[in-house]
């Protein structure tokens, strides 16, 4: 892939107006990949494994350049694969750094192992995955790639903007050093990576009142306390240490609204799990989305006024119970319509998965629709099919758009 | 359904076993079968399990077994580490084994068999003392239990163990043969491979069991305690210790000398320890540094690396440095007189030891001067008078009285001593029986009366003398001829190899100018003309050995010559000078012997055994004791035998480096007419601490650190006293510090080591 | 060689108990790099037979930090460690990586390549017995040509030669890499000492015994790893940057066979019909040994 270099003029120069409309915020133009990076330069982070992936590539690149110019204090190390990048994130986090770093598709597949490793230790760390598929080559928007990480223990937020990229960082920093339970933040390829728009960057200041710096853990080391980490653990006590993972995670789902919640006050700018758009009595149709999606949908429902729209923002732990209320005004006949950019290998995509775990017993009428798989482009047209579709002739599981 | 559960150690082979008796049964009766081992983490040694359920019918259960019917033990150490009986089904059984009695495992509700399958394993070389391997054998003894055919368990171990087929075959019939209690008491084993799971209709309602209100929650695992609440001890099937063995210095030597002892306290420059620690065994330190043949050196085991230490040089040190002055008489204790008869160093020795002991001892010597051979068969050069004085004047320091010029025989003094102690020894040449024997001197009279007489039997300067023998008294007679001024050539009947001389004085006398003529034996003399003596000569060859492992001279037919010399001297050995024991011949031997007169007497020194200063000190040494218990009215037993000696193949060479010998500083005047001073000057004592270094501490430790850099398993401390010692509780017997114990201070036992 | 006449640990930094077979080179391995390098180490393992002997859980054989990561990474793992440590001053304290020779020459070989390229400030350690003896004795690329695994499919022993670790280590030029055996305690622990004061990446390969895997007698795991030197089986040497010292020239000529023939793995080349595989290992070792001479000599 060339080389970009396209953020010239629309970054950080001092002295840059204060936005208007957040205060202590100023306000850019950037890509997704370098909000991300700048969510991790105002997190202070510590320690920063780098190898390069497309469509990820920009993020660290951006780091780089930020501690070469000295404006992030951070140890920056290229390693030789995305399996050393998280073994390095694992042994640094281990040391009681904060932990920050980026792939992509294949970098997570190869990193999967690695992965169980640093949850199962309980280690906290923030990484963005910026969602392709695997081969045959492509590079394009897909979560398939850390949608089927789902199951790996580690807490999963998708972004819709650039902006919330860099603020759900701030806050899965937050959580991960609250809960040690390691934390990814997705990103889509070039629909978001690549996008350049506005972001609201707040104050470093306004970061650290939020973000305090991190504290070591039972799973970090001290030279004073020397002891082991991870050596052979017998089935019955693998078995407890499951159960404590299992009673935290349980516990995530509650404590990231409060976290987001917070931010909200503290920034300005209030999110939460999941997202409930017109959703009411009225509502005929429900589109759940996930990413950069949802916000075309956003587009289209507003001319749809049967149509609501459920975002899921927090993936791992599923939102069951956020779901479960923000569906809860529908009438019996209302339709569900998942939209999924992920093929898995089963009949449902994931999110269709996840929502009739989160939706049993109740008897809504879901349908999936696969729809952009591989990067192929979801305009509003597409949701305006998928809308169709679901109220004529569906099945249980669509296809929209192929060929 | 029968349900089997197996304790073995990791690497015995059971979890094979079960495999391969589940092939077995599978094969009878077509049953189903199902064999697992519950995996660990454990190692070669550890405790593991193994499972085997057999059944008539598919076997619905995929998870350990908790209640079997029959246990099997492979190891009997096991049921002290591990709850090998939990769970038994009431009248199961358990097979073990173990060299003990079934009866010993027995109990009510169990029935037990044995079987000593290790020592049948260890007998077919199946696996190592460490680890036997004991699979096959517990196969063997599970088919007969369960009354398998020998056939079909040979065709299964054929099939299925790949290394030592036959062997393995062998313990399993060998087992199948020797397990103990296995007759017709196997009804219930039997009966449960037959039966099928008892089934019942059971109800939700009457499942009962205790749900936890809270489960404990590892929160964050903390690997932090330390490692060593792991016993691994428990692993060991073989013990190393530190057991001190003899080395071959000491056991060679006749005195009993603990020379490994002397030499690491010279090592240390404690000379006057080292002194001590060898005066308890020889009061002749000085003598024999001078004139012993070393049997030590001879022995000693580095001698298979370059040479054995020069002991004798550090012995002689010792024994020339030693202060006379502090010698103190020995306290009397006991109200007993005691006579020797004979000062040589049996006698004297005796004399010390006994004086020592705190009787009142009396020596008799028939000379006009105390030594013995000492005295009087050793030439000055090599052992000077003042020397052997000095030695027995620490003697009499000590309280032994010595009367010279006093020949008495026991029975006279019978009356007076409440013991007598005969030590006369060997003054009368041997005969060699040839014609004309009496024109020959005899060496050993020559000898004494030159050192007491100064009669050089008229030998001059130019004369030939021929010297017959190839002992030290033919080198020492050849070499006081040298000094004379004359021309001595000895003639020995075999080769240098065979020579019993001291090899040092054998070189010393060839480089001197003696000659030798080797494979020449002397045929008859004649009186030639008023002084010459012709002497005829036959050449020799070597046949087979004969009893003392040399082999035999044999004449060559033919050969024969005569040469005229001046003189003919024999040295061909020495016989006994009984004159002590009176007119009746008796056989003298070591100790107590009864005289006709009903005398009784203790024989000790030539006279009864040995023919060197040593082994006539450790004669001394021992009749002492046997006097001493004779007197005390106790009975006298020789000390019990020693554990192993050290022998080469005990010693870890890699651990010593190739280092010279120190040499004695020799003395060769140019002209040797009349010079009597001694040859050997000895070594210095930065010479003699050097040559310590050189010892290989045979079966003692010597604080190198081998078993303490090389174990594997920190098993090995040194304690306050900074002596080693090895932590039980976690040593493994994996063997290496007995390996690497580069002096054999370390030994291996198949018992348990007590910690 | 003499007895070092000294106990050489003088504070022991493993505690005792630790699941080891008998005769096993990873504790003593441990025991003297340990009382090397003390407690103000932190030891990373990939997976392999030292993840298991220094302690299942709550248990641990070190008195000083072990982080266990995945098999591939532990050069990457440590690399995080280290840049932890560095943050926070910790500069002196030194990151050892512990591991085998699957986890060294196959599996981790690319972060290993990674970590010394990068000249990271780590100390790497790999026991070299030759196999993946944690899974039971499976071939690796360290396997030497002619030993018996269970992972040979046709002959049931290798046929191919072990890769050159030390030349591909010496490649990256780094700062210090050694091969180091537990029979020479005295040269092995100089060169503990000598990495653990040199900065940058540093490698040690040491023989590791393995009485099992080895199918040799646990009581001569020294003695064969004597031989194995005394027979340039596995020469002792020393590589700074790209410079080659040789630290111990035997001065008898022992065939290899002595070795060899102590060990069972190498039981099938004394067939007649494989007496050859003999001869061309001794060729092979010669030839190696010409060839470190002459680097050596560069």
């Amino acid at each position: 892939m060339k080389k970009e270099n396209n953020h010239n003029g629309l970054m950080l120069e001092e002295p840059y107006p204060e936005s208007p409309r957040y205060p202590r915020h100023v306000e850019v133009v950037m890509k997704g990949n370098y909000a991300a990076a700048e969510a991790a330069r105002l997190c202070r982070v510590g320690f920063i494994p780098a190898y390069p992936i497309t469509p990820q590539t920009t993020i660290v690149e951006r780091l780089s350049e930020l501690v070469a110019e000295g404006k992030l204090e951070a140890t920056y190390i290229n390693m030789d694969s995305e399996h050393s990048v998280f073994a390095a994130a694992m042994g640094a986090a281990i040391g009681g750094e904060r932990v920050f770093t980026a792939t992509a598709g294949q970098g997570l597949f190869y990193a999967h192992e690695v992965l169980q490793a640093i949850s199962h230790f309980r280690l906290p760390m923030v990484m963005c995955n910026v969602g392709r598929p695997s081969i045959p080559w492509n590079i394009w928007s897909d979560q398939s790639d850390s949608l089927s990480q789902r199951d790996t223990g580690w807490i999963q937020f998708y972004g819709e903007s650039s902006q919330e990229v860099l603020d759900t960082i701030i806050q899965a920093y937050v959580l991960t050093e609250k809960t040690r339970i390691p934390a990814m933040v997705v990103l889509d390829a070039f629909y978001q990576s690549h996008t350049s728009e506005n972001v609201w960057l707040p104050d470093q200041n306004l970061v650290d009142r939020f973000l305090p710096p991190i504290q070591p853990g039972e799973m970090s080391i001290d030279l004073k306390k020397p002891k082991s980490f991870g050596g052979l653990l017998p089935p019955e006590h693998y078995n407890r240490m499951n159960y404590s993972f299992w009673e935290t995670m349980n516990q995530v789902e509650a404590l990231a609204e409060e976290i987001a919640t917070d931010f909200g006050a503290h920034f300005g700018r209030p999110y939460s799990n999941v997202e409930a758009v017109n959703i009411g009595p009225k509502t005929r149709l429900v589109l759940v989305t996930i990413s950069s999606i949802t916000s075309t949908a956003r587009g289209v429902i507003r001319d749809y006024p049967e149509v609501g729209l459920l975002k899921l923002r927090l993936f791992r732990p599923f939102p069951r119970e956020a779901v479960q209320r923000a569906l809860a005004p529908l009438s019996k006949d209302a339709v569900i319509a998942i939209v999924e950019r992920n093929f898995l290998g089963d009949n449902e995509g994931a999110i269709m998965q996840e929502m009739k775990r989160a939706l049993y017993g109740s008897n809504y009428k879901m349908y999936g629709f696969f729809a952009g798989v591989g990067g192929k482009d979801v305009p509003p047209v597409t949701i305006e099919k998928i809308i169709h579709r679901a109220f004529h002739r569906p099945e249980e599981v669509n296809w929209v758009d192929v060929g | 359904m029968l349900e089997i559960r197996g304790h073995a150690r990791g690497g015995q082979g059971m979890v094979t076993a079960f495999e391969i008796l589940a092939k077995i049964f599978s094969k009878l009766g077509n049953f189903q079968v199902q064999a697992f081992p519950a995996f660990g983490v454990e190692r070669t040694g550890a405790p593991i399990q193994a499972f085997l359920r057999v059944a008539k019918k598919e076997i619905l259960n995929r998870s350990n077994i908790y209640h079997p019917h029959l246990i099997v033990v492979f190891d009997e150490s096991l049921i002290e580490q591990v709850p090998v009986f939990d769970g038994l089904q009431e009248n199961g059984a358990v097979l073990i084994n173990t060299e003990r009695p079934e009866t010993d495992f027995s109990a009510p509700g169990r029935t037990a068999y044995t079987v000593q399958a290790t020592r049948l394993s260890l007998e077919l070389g199946l696996g190592s003392k460490s680890l036997p391997i004991v699979n096959a054998a517990m196969i063997g003894a599970l088919a007969r239990i369960f009354e398998v055919s020998l056939d079909i368990v040979l065709a299964a171990i054929k099939e299925n163990v790949p290394a030592k087929p036959e062997a393995n075959m062998e313990a399993a019939a060998r087992a199948l043969r020797a397990v103990s209690g296995a007759n017709g008491r196997n009804q219930f084993l039997i009966g449960s491979l037959h039966a099928q799971p008892a089934r019942a209709t059971k109800t939700i309602e009457s499942l009962a069991f205790d749900i936890p209100a809270e489960i404990n929650g590892l929160e964050t695992p903390s690997w932090s305690d330390p490692m060593s609440k792991n016993k691994t001890g428990n692993w060991r099937l073989i013990t190393p210790s530190y057991e001190e063995r003899p080395a071959p210095c000491n056991t060679s030597c006749p005195a009993g000398t603990d020379v490994r002892g002397f030499v690491r306290l010279v090592s240390e420059k404690k000379f006057g320890q080292a002194y001590e620690l060898i005066s308890r065994y020889n009061p002749f330190p000085s003598v024999c540094g001078r004139v012993c043949p070393n049997f030590c050196e001879q022995n000693c085991n580095r001698n298979e690396l370059d040479r054995g230490l020069n002991i004798g040089a550090i012995e002689r040190f010792l024994g020339d440095q030693a202060a006379e002055e502090q010698v103190k008489p020995a306290p009397k204790r006991h109200k007993e007189q005691i006579a020797i008869i004979g000062s040589g160093p049996a006698g004297l020795t005796a004399a010390l030891r006994l004086c020592e002991k705190g009787y009142e001892t009396t020596v008799f010597e028939a000379l006009p001067q105390a030594g013995g051979m000492m005295r009087t068969g050793i030439p000055r050069f090599r052992l000077p008078d003042e020397v052997l004085d000095r030695e027995i004047r620490r003697i009499e320091a000590r309280g032994v009285k010595i009367k010279l010029s006093k020949k008495v025989a026991a029975e006279e003094l019978a009356g007076r001593f409440d013991a007598v102690i005969a030590a006369t020894g060997s003054h009368i040449g041997s005969p060699m029986r040839i014609e004309g024997e009496e024109f020959a001197r005899d060496g050993i009279n020559f000898l004494r009366e030159f050192k007491l007489d100064h009669d050089a039997d008229g030998l001059h300067r130019g004369q030939e003398v021929a010297i017959v023998g190839g002992g030290n008294t033919a080198i020492d007679v050849a070499r006081t001829v040298l000094r004379l001024g004359a021309r001595p050539t000895i003639y020995y009947r075999r080769t240098i190899r065979e020579m019993p001389a001291i090899p040092q004085e054998v070189k010393e006398a060839l480089l001197e100018g003696v000659k030798i003529e080797f494979l020449s034996a002397p045929v008859a003399l004649a009186p030639a003309g008023p002084t010459k003596v012709a002497l005829t000569l036959t050449e020799m060859q070597l046949g087979e050995p004969d009893e003392s492992g040399r082999r035999r001279p044999v004449p060559v037919a033919g050969s024969e010559r005569t040469i005229l010399v001046d003189r003919v001297i024999k040295a061909i050995g020495q016989r006994s000078d009984l004159f002590a024991l009176g007119e009746k011949p008796v056989d003298p031997k070591q100790g107590y012997i009864e005289l006709e007169s009903g005398a009784s007497v203790f024989c000790a020194g030539d006279m009864a055994w040995g023919g060197t200063v040593a082994e006539a000190i450790g004669s001394g040494n021992k009749v002492a004791e046997e006097v001493h218990a004779f007197l005390r009215g106790k009975p006298y037993r020789e000390a019990e035998s020693l554990p192993e000696v050290v022998l080469p193949k005990d010693i870890n060479y890699t651990y010593y480096l190739p280092m010279a010998r120190h040499y004695n500083k020799l003395h060769h005047p140019r002209r040797l007419d009349g010079d009597f001073s001694e040859v050997s000057r000895g070594m210095d004592e930065t010479e003699v601490v050097a040559e310590t270094a050189r010892c290989l501490h045979c079966g003692e430790c010597f604080n190198c650190g081998n078993c303490y850099n090389f174990c594997p398993d920190a098993a090995i401390h040194v304690d306050e006293e900074g002596r080693l010692r090895i932590d039980y509780d976690y040593c493994k017997g994996c063997g290496i510090c007995v390996q690497e114990c580069p002096c054999s201070a370390m030994q291996f036992q198949l018992t348990e080591a007590v910690s | 060689m003499k007895p070092a006449l000294e106990f050489l640990i003088k504070d022991e930094k493993v505690y005792s108990g630790a699941l080891s077979c008998r005769g096993c080179g990873w504790s003593l391995l441990v025991r003297h790099l340990a009382s090397l390098l003390g407690e103000d180490t932190v030891y990373v393992a990939p997976a392999s037979c030292f993840s298991i002997i220094s302690g299942p859980f709550p248990l641990r054989e070190l008195k000083a930090n072990l982080v266990h990561t995945v098999f591939a990474a532990a050069p990457a793992t440590a690399t995080g460690v280290r840049a932890a440590l560095d943050r926070q001053g910790k500069k002196d304290t030194t990151v050892v990586i512990l591991a085998g020779d699957g986890g060294t020459f196959d599996i981790g070989l690319q972060a290993l390549s990674g970590a010394a390229a990068r000249n990271e400030n780590l100390l790497y350690i790999v026991n070299n017995n030759g196999a993946y003896m944690n899974t039971g004795i499976q071939t690796s690329t360290a396997t030497p040509y002619g030993a018996v695994t269970t992972t040979n499919p046709g002959s049931g022993f290798k046929r191919a030669w072990p890769k050159d670790l030390m030349g591909i280590v010496a490649a990256h030029n780094m700062p210090y890499a050694a091969t180091a055996s537990l029979a020479f305690l005295e040269d092995l622990r100089t060169k503990v000492e000598r990495a653990k004061n040199t900065r940058g990446f540093r490698l040690l390969m040491i023989d590791g015994p393995c009485p099992p895997g080895h199918k040799a007698d646990p009581a001569q795991s020294i003695q064969i790893g004597r031989l194995a030197v005394e027979t340039r089986l596995f020469p002792l040497f020393e590589v700074e940057r790209q410079h080659y010292t040789i630290n111990y020239r035997p001065e008898k000529n022992i065939p290899v066979e002595e070795c060899l023939k102590l060990q069972g793995r190498f039981k099938q080349l004394f067939k007649p019909e494989n007496r050859y595989m003999i001869e061309e290992v001794q060729a092979h070792t010669d030839q190696y040994w010409v060839r470190l001479e002459a680097m050596e000599g560069l």
